[in-house]
């Protein structure tokens, strides 16, 4: 596992962002340079003045763009919110929710912490062509703050763009005017739909109405000609609604870009629910199968997320990429044999590894 | 329905199902139950109160129908109008293979490339007709040099296949290129049609061998031309194609164009007999499929329609879409540099009918023409069209009315266009609803599904 939070030491008082340099190319005022290394750790100097991190060597981080957090008496705690080279970095702006699905990953907690200007800077300092991900909690809890932020760093960077996981919980009509500015052709919102009834979907999400308010979103949405990625997690309880689903969303829901059906991740309130939730594919692919069947005759594009690849049947295969990201990806020993294992998921971090070798056949 | 009892309805966004008399009755007589509403509403044919979703949705759903032409991205070249074969039914009345004036003169040439030089688009599709485009390797060489540019780029030669030099095979050699030929059936009937001699068909059998060993079938296409007076055999003609590992074949009837206008009176209407032969000739593909799960047969032309009914926004083959924009997103360059909307039209003004060409490619082609052609390139507001089930599908083509009948307001029953489109829509529905499990297996492939789903269209009340 690639380590995101790592323990370091600070002279700042207050929380900064800088980009990690080993090597002096042509150091920018935003940079903090390598000063010294060893095995346990490294040091650099900025504007900020010195800071010291453990636990990761100074080369993995070349060109990350981090955020040292002082959390008093000298002791911080260093995030790497953009790391150089990976296609998967997301910036948590919230840990507030409105909803609570049972199956969260991320639990929501009550507080929040406005970091909104710290991630700004961040992203203004992101690599070439990066696709930042927003995520939460709810980030649209600080709709306004949350597009000020999505406005000015595409405006001034016409290269990034952001996708941002919401609950949909919150788009109004007034909304509208405002996301149809151009910059947010550059948006795509990763939103979940658990199922076509209401009542389903609204207890998964833990939230009456829920279902309801997210149709609202959806015509907002639509209007404001926002790109829209609908997820669907799997569940014991939804893997058999899953065909009535697909045919949902091909009647009402043809205008989003993608529909991403995503198996289980083993973290957070899945993990101590693991039994109840999870539902193997493997043994049941039918729903799967026929749901995406009709999406594809209906011209909708659809990709299982989180399957590994020995888990789907060929035909299906292409429509299952590597889809977890890389610091909380593993492979199982026999997954070294496989042809396919490029082009796979493989496994949560967290996954039970009796179930994951259980379930691989390398190909 | 042809056949069998049920209705067909359709919404203005191509979204179907069948249904029994009684509830056509309640729907026709608006004496529909809450239920019934209920079921519409399900389908996404009606439109609830307080629904926003339904309604915004719907909306988005009628404007998928209509075709987005974009930007200039689609060149027909035909940089020479001479031909090494004549064929009885040529289309384009081609010139002899050493009459001078039929090639692209150097300014031509330069006009063409500046052409490319100007296009915003990042990507490009050149398709080369003739005449035989393989007698200029020249010009097509200074044209695909000058596409290096484009970060997407295919280019399509149609061509006899009936000289192979080695200039042209370095060209083939491309991976961006296609091969797209003709072959008829077998070795008799395209020697009949095409070639006129047992010596030159086999030098034509053998160079597709050759073309199709050295680069695989995905790189090249052949189509069938048939004369629906006297049609091949039908087994004898797939075979052709499966002998040289084809698996598309498109079925086309003799174009009413060119020198056919007087060797075949008869290509005006289609006649029964022909959509006959082509209901027998899709069967049989059906049949091949479920025996021989190891390839997929299709006729392309079948498989296109097909998939605008289920998948809008299925725009890209130029003669079925609607509206049909006429010089936007695609033009024809003929071999003295007149600029034409259509390949069709190419032909309908060399055959003298009427002069159909809307500019030159040195001065462009954005003209008063052009303008009054699109003011009627679509189906949306014809009378008969609006009443049709199949609008939401099919697609308008000026060009071809004004072939048949010298004017484009001709009451659209009564065009062989409309039809043909009759024809193949109510023929695919029926196999739509047909419960044997053959027909479902070959509409999913044709569909391009990973699996056959139970149904594919909903029956309801």
């Amino acid at each position: 596992m690639i380590p995101l939070n790592l323990p370091a030491f600070a002279e700042a008082e207050r929380p900064f962002v800088t980009r990690l340099r080993t090597q002096n190319h042509s150091p920018k005022p935003s940079d903090s340079l390598l000063v010294d290394a060893d095995e346990t750790g490294s040091s650099f100097a900025g504007k900020n003045g010195l800071f010291a991190v453990d636990g990761t060597s100074a080369l993995q981080m070349e060109g990350d763009v981090v955020l040292v957090q002082p959390i008093g008496g000298g002791a911080a705690r260093m995030e790497r919110l953009l790391r150089a080279g990976s296609h998967h970095n997301t910036l948590l702006v919230t840990e507030r929710c409105d909803q609570l699905c049972v199956m969260c990953s991320q639990p929501p907690k009550k507080t929040h912490v406005d970091r909104f200007d710290l991630f700004e800077e961040a992203c203004l300092l992101a690599e070439p062509g990066t696709l930042i991900g927003i995520s939460g909690g709810e980030p649209t809890l600080y709709k306004d703050r949350l597009c000020s932020m999505i406005e000015r760093v595409l405006g001034a960077r016409e290269d990034l763009e952001f996708h941002v996981l919401s609950n949909g919980q919150h788009f109004e009509r007034d909304d509208i005017e405002r996301l149809r500015n151009p910059v947010f052709r550059r948006v795509c919102w990763g939103i979940p739909l658990y199922g076509a009834e209401p009542a389903l979907h609204d207890r998964i999400v833990a939230k009456d109405g829920a279902f309801a308010r997210l149709e609202e979103s959806f015509a907002t949405l639509l209007l404001s000609g926002a790109r829209i990625e609908l997820r669907t997690v799997l569940l014991s309880i939804n893997l058999s609604a899953l065909p009535s689903l697909a045919r949902h969303v091909t009647r009402r829901l043809r205008f989003i870009e993608c529909w991403s059906i995503m198996q289980l991740e083993n973290t957070g309130f899945a993990r101590n629910r693991w039994s109840q939730l999870y539902v193997d594919h493997g043994t049941n692919f039918s729903p799967v199968a026929a749901a995406l069947d009709c999406a594809a005759l209906h011209g909708i594009p659809a990709r299982l997320f989180n399957f590994p690849r020995c888990s789907v049947p060929e035909p299906y295969r292409a429509q299952a990429p590597a889809s977890i990201s890389d610091w909380k990806r593993k492979y199982m020993p026999p997954c070294s044999a496989c042809r396919e294992r490029e082009q796979c998921c493989g496994f949560f971090e967290w996954h039970p590894d009796d179930e994951a070798i259980r379930a691989v056949t390398p190909l | 329905m042809r056949t069998g009892e049920k209705a067909l309805c359709v919404s203005d966004t191509g979204r179907f199902f069948a249904t029994s008399p009684n509830f056509l009755d309640r729907l026709c007589g608006e004496n529909l139950t809450s239920e019934d509403w209920d079921l519409l509403a399900d389908q996404g044919c009606a439109i609830l109160d307080g629904d926003a979703l339904g309604a915004v949705s719907h909306i988005y759903g009628v404007a998928e129908r209509l075709t987005r032409a974009g930007a200039l991205d689609y060149l027909i070249l035909v940089p020479t109008l001479r031909c090494n074969l004549s064929c009885t039914y040529c289309q384009v009345s081609r010139a002899g293979l050493h009459q001078p004036g039929f090639d692209w003169s150097e300014e031509t040439l330069g006009s063409v490339l500046q052409l490319l030089d100007s296009l915003a688009t990042p990507r490009i599709k050149i398709e080369f007709q003739g005449g035989e485009p393989t007698l200029r390797p020249d010009l097509l060489r200074a044209v695909i040099d000058r596409c290096e540019r484009f970060e997407d780029r295919q280019f399509v030669v149609c061509t006899n296949l009936h000289e192979l030099s080695d200039e042209i095979l370095e060209l083939f050699d491309r991976a961006d290129l296609y091969i797209s030929t003709s072959l008829d059936g077998d070795a008799a009937t395209h020697g009949r049609n095409r070639t006129g001699g047992d010596a030159s068909t086999g030098q034509f059998l053998a160079n597709l061998r050759f073309v199709i060993e050295r680069y695989g079938p995905h790189k090249v296409s052949a189509l069938p031309t048939i004369d629906a007076a006297s049609p091949p055999d039908i087994d004898g003609l797939i075979d052709a194609y499966v002998e040289h590992g084809l698996e598309s074949i498109f079925l086309r009837p003799i174009n009413y164009q060119g020198f056919a206008r007087k060797r075949y009176p008869g290509a005006r209407e289609q006649s029964d007999a022909w959509r006959l032969y082509y209901e027998r000739f899709v069967r049989r593909l059906i049949e091949r499929n479920w025996q021989d799960r190891s390839r997929v047969l299709e006729e392309s032309y079948f498989s296109i329609c097909l998939r605008r009914i289920f998948q809008p926004g299925a725009d890209r083959h130029v003669d079925l879409r609607n509206p049909n924009p006429m010089g936007v997103d695609y033009i024809v360059v003929d071999h003295d540099g007149t600029v034409f909307p259509t390949d069709e039209a190419r032909m309908l003004s060399r055959s003298g009918v009427v002069d159909l060409s809307i500019g030159d490619v040195a001065n462009g082609w954005a003209g008063e023409k052009r303008e009054l052609l699109n003011r009627h390139a679509t189906n949306q507001f014809d009378p008969a069209c609006q009443r049709c089930a199949y609008q939401p599908y099919c697609g308008r083509d000026l060009v071809d009315d004004i072939a048949r009948y010298g004017r484009i307001d001709f009451p659209k029953p009564e065009t062989e266009f409309c039809r043909r489109h009759l024809h193949i829509f109510d023929f695919l529905f029926d196999l739509i609803y047909d419960e044997d499990p053959a027909v479902r297996y070959s509409l999913s492939r044709w569909l391009r599904l990973a699996g056959t789903p139970p149904a594919l269209g909903e029956i309801l009340g």
